[in-house]
Order: C-alpha cells, then structure tokens, then sequence
C-alpha cells in the first residue's frame, strides 16, 4: 500500500465511520487489519478523561509565586523575546508608536555613535601624537561611546513600554539634544584648526537630526499614555 | 475549558501580575496534566510535570509570540518537558507504569463498567508505554487529547505527513503487542 494511501486511511481512524474501502481494494486481510486498528483508536479516544488532581493549581501557583529570576536571565529573556519593528521613521514620526518601535530606534542611534566611537579612536590613533588633537577633542571616542552607551541603556530600559520609559527616554533626549549643541561649540572653541568648524558642524547636525527624530518619536509615544 | 482572554492574561502577567497567571492554569491545567499521564502512566510524575511544564511556561511566557494560540505554544513546552523527564528516568517500566496508573481517579460511576473499562485502560496505557516517545506523543495527542493532524504537527515540530505515518505505526505496534498477547482489538 502506497504512503499516500496510508495517510488517507489513518486519517479516518476512528472517525464515526471510517472508510477503509482503499484497503479493502488490497485485500480483505487487509481491511481488517485497519478495521482493527480502528477499534484501538476508538478505545483510546474513549478512554475517560483523567482528571488532574485536587489542588494542583495551587501548587502550581506556589512555585510560580516563588520563582525569582536572576539578572542575567531577565536579561538574556528581554533580549531573545521575538518582535516586530519596522524601519519605517516617516511613520514612527507621524502615528502612534510602540514602545519596541521607540526601543528599536533609539538602539539605532546608539550603534550609530558605537560604530562612530570605534571610527574616532582609530582615526586619532592614526594621526598619532604630533597631529593629536587637544583636550576636549581627544575625549570625543569616549563621549561617543558614553552617549551610544545611554541611548541603548534607554532604548532597552523602552521595551518594558511603560509610562516611566517614556519619561525617562524624553528626558535623556531632552539631555542628548542640548549636550549635542554644547558639544559641538566645545570643539570649535578648544581645536583651533579650520577643519574643527565642518568637524563641529557635522557633529551638532548629526546630534539635532537623530535628537529632533527620536524626540518627535517619543512625543507620539507618549500619546499612548495621555490619557492614562 | 473556560473562554479566557489569552492575549490580555499574558500581557498582565508580563506587565509583572503574577496572580493572573492562575487563570492560565486553572484552564489548562487538566489537558497538561492529561498529557502527562498518558505519556508517563504515572499520577505522581504527571502532578511533577504539570507543575514543570507551567513553571517553565511562565519563564519563558515572554517568548510567545502575541496573536499566536495559546495551548499549541504550551502543548510544545510540555512535551519538551516530558521529553526530558523520559529521557532521564529511561527505564520506565511497564509493570510499575501500570500501578502508578491505577492512581489516577476513574470518572465512571458504574462499579462493574468501571471494572472493564479500567483492566482495557490500563492494558492500553501498557501498550502505549512501550512505544517509542515521539510515537506515544503523537497518538497521545491525536485520540487521547483529540488534537488535529495539523496541530500535532505543529507541537512536534513535524510535517503532518510524518505525524500520520507515526500514528499509523503506533497503532500497528499495539495490534501486534495485543495479539502477542492473544488480545482482540475490539475487545
């Protein structure tokens, strides 16, 4: 008998009246054979339900009530939960956002200034100690790393999508945005160089861009939570 | 079963309301614990396991996907549960099995028909023992629990003609265990 045919067969098994006319074709031996494992699924399927012990729910409830999850495990829990994001930053601008959207946008931002970092520490690294730039300048890589380092401290902490999220998350930006404008004037007044002005330049219109969008973003976040 | 809403249930209980969790298992607690026996045959594991599949539920209910069914998604973390224990207490016995199943209450009323039904059920639940797991797992859920081909399918991890084929298998073993043992089918 075919594969095929077994599986249309099986799925007849003890059903009200099963049709095993393709095993009949084969042989009569062979329709009673099915007949029979008929018969087996039928005393399986009325078999009475057994029924779960009393206070089960209890005890299940005691363990739950109970259960502490460690950091790491939350963590790693936070982290691995699947989502849905969409790189849509028209969108997120104009209609209501979820917490994961703002969450996915502000990680964004903060791998930009991660990868920014790395880029900055290589290059001062390259021009070595004689075209080192001064003081304020020299720190960017760390500011960099400290700033993509909050925002993704922020985008994380949105996952949890709640009315403190959106708070803090609006603060930080609020922060992030007038930092961006200090910054940048820092560097052209401490690195007398002509080249500092399009360096502070492309580092405030960088910080205003990405701090106006995730602060537009926020506010329809916070839509959500408006009437709450 | 009472009709619960599974989606908001689960957006309480990972908004960090524990309690709401209760709902969750008070409706389905009887077809985990159901599985559980009848892939064990045995109440005492079956209460062990229950209360695993629903730990392991809650602490990973974060995973589940929203808009997704709920029982499917716990059907498969019970199995994997149940998995686990058989593999580690490999040398279940039949004959121990069929003890620890005479644990489990019978819902029957009538004494004698009790009697019968209870020697068949029991006599099935030794035969469903010896199978191999993945085997016992997919006739558990299709005549036991009344599972579609589609959902076991989908609890197993494996396509629906597989699951056919393990089910026709499974069958074809205990005829051949029962009329070893010189059992009728229709008996």
């Amino acid at each position: 008998m075919k594969e095929t045919d077994i599986e249309r067969i099986v799925e007849q098994l003890s059903g009200k009246e099963g049709d095993f006319s393709i095993a009949a074709d084969d042989s009569p031996e062979e329709s009673i054979r099915w007949r029979e494992l008929d018969g087996i699924a039928r005393m399986m399927r009325d078999e009475p339900a057994v029924e779960a012990p009393s206070g089960l729910e209890d005890r299940v409830m005691a363990r739950v009530r109970a259960h502490r999850t460690s950091l790491w495990k939350a963590l790693g829990e936070a982290l691995l939960r699947p989502r849905t994001a969409s790189f849509d930053p028209i969108k997120a601008l104009r209609s209501p956002v979820s917490g994961e959207e703002c969450s996915f946008y502000f990680i964004m931002v903060g791998a930009f200034y991660a990868v920014l970092s790395i880029l900055l520490m290589i290059g001062f690294h390259m021009m070595g100690t004689t075209l080192a730039p001064p003081g304020w300048v020299h720190w960017q890589p760390l500011v960099a790393l400290i700033t993509a380092a909050v925002l993704i401290a922020v985008g994380l902490y949105l996952i949890r999508d709640g009315r403190m999220a959106a708070r803090i998350a609006r603060i930080g930006t609020l922060f992030y945005l007038g930092f961006v404008i200090i910054n940048g004037i820092a560097i052209r007044l401490d690195w007398n160089i002509p080249i500092s002005v399009y360096f502070a330049i492309i580092a405030i219109t960088i910080g205003l861009l990405t701090g106006i969008f995730l602060i537009g973003m926020i506010h329809n976040y916070g839509k959500k939570y408006a009437n709450v | 079963m009472k009709q619960i809403d599974e989606g908001e249930i689960i957006g309480r209980v990972l908004g960090g309301d524990r309690e709401a969790f209760s709902a969750l298992v008070d409706a389905y607690k009887g077809p985990v614990y159901r599985l559980a026996f009848r892939m064990t045959g045995s109440a005492q594991d079956a209460d062990d396991l229950t209360q695993e599949t629903f730990l392991r539920a809650f602490q990973s209910l974060g995973r589940f996907r929203a808009g997704e069914r709920f029982f499917p998604w716990l059907y498969t973390v019970s199995l994997n549960v149940i998995r686990n224990h058989l593999r580690r207490a490999n040398a279940l016995q039949e004959e121990s099995a069929r003890n620890e199943a005479s644990e489990a209450a019978d819902p029957r009323n009538n004494p004698a028909e009790a009697a019968i039904g209870r020697e068949q059920g029991l006599r099935l639940q030794g035969y469903l023992l010896r199978l191999p797991i993945p085997v016992r797992e997919a006739l558990v859920l299709r005549f036991y629990e009344g599972l579609s081909f589609e959902d076991i399918a989908s609890v197993t991890g494996e396509t629906l003609s597989s699951a056919k084929m393990k089910i026709y298998r499974g069958l074809e073993k205990i005829r051949l265990m029962m009329e070893a043992d010189g059992f009728a089918a229709s008996e």
